[in-house]
């Protein structure tokens, strides 16, 4: 009986640390396809549908998270260099509540797109480990860079990689 | 009736796992305030350490390093 009983609470817990295993994305997958509201209310939602033909840098940030704050000027420049040539930066705001987010961003203006992510749907589907972390998509929808934490010295590799998967 | 009672204490303690949720890094935002911190003010934190480690005869391995917002 007693064997049972442990049998019984190891399946228990085996089933429970199993059900919190979520595949998380990797580079060569498919990129998970997000909707999300603008952090503005008066902007439309942003969706990697509305992206066709183009390179994608998807980074979830937070207001509370101090790297994320640091690398978001230095992607603006980024966004600035290659925009025309087919680079879309998506910023996705996990602040809850959302204010925090936006208060930040009175502060730092950003030209890029600024989804809002409050309740971590989209956080929850990329399966993000850690903050920041970020995912560059090629034109073909696949994801061709992984990317957690920041230090400015990233940089000249995520550009690289970048300039690598450019449309055009 | 004894077997009831075990199905009951398995039940429940297979209950009470589910209840355990990991806290994902994007809901950190609590965490990583500065009043979360073990030690709040760094002045004081870093005293304390001096003491403990001149009377321990060691250092370091005292805490973990991160403020919560799994980037380090």
């Amino acid at each position: 009986m007693m064997k049972r009983v442990f049998l019984a609470l190891g399946l228990g817990a085996a089933a429970s640390v199993l059900s919190g295993l979520v595949h998380a994305v990797e580079e060569g997958d498919p990129a998970p396809n997000f909707l999300l509201p603008s952090i503005y209310a008066d902007q439309p939602a942003i969706a990697l549908a509305n992206m066709p033909g183009k390179t994608v840098y998807v980074d979830f940030w937070a207001s509370w998270c101090a790297p994320c704050l640091t690398s978001l000027p230095l992607y603006n420049d980024l966004y600035a260099k290659y925009r025309n040539q087919g680079l879309e930066v998506v910023a996705i705001n996990v602040d809850n509540p959302i204010e925090d987010g936006l208060d930040f961003l009175l502060d730092t203006p950003l030209d890029f797109l600024i989804p809002s992510d409050p309740e971590g749907e989209m956080a929850t589907q990329f399966n993000v480990i850690g903050m920041p972390s970020s995912y560059l998509i090629g034109p073909d929808g696949e994801v061709k860079l992984v990317h957690m934490g920041f230090r400015p010295s990233d940089m000249k590799m995520i550009e690289d990689a970048i300039v690598a998967n450019l449309p055009n | 009736m004894l077997s009831m009672v075990k199905l009951i204490l398995v039940l429940t303690t297979l209950g009470s796992l589910t209840a355990c949720s990991q806290v994902q890094p994007w809901e950190r935002g609590y965490l990583a305030k500065q009043e979360m911190a073990w030690d709040s003010d760094p002045l004081e934190r870093a005293l304390n350490d001096h003491i403990f480690f001149s009377k321990e005869a060691s250092s370091g391995g005292n805490t973990a390093a991160g403020g919560g917002c799994g980037c380090n």
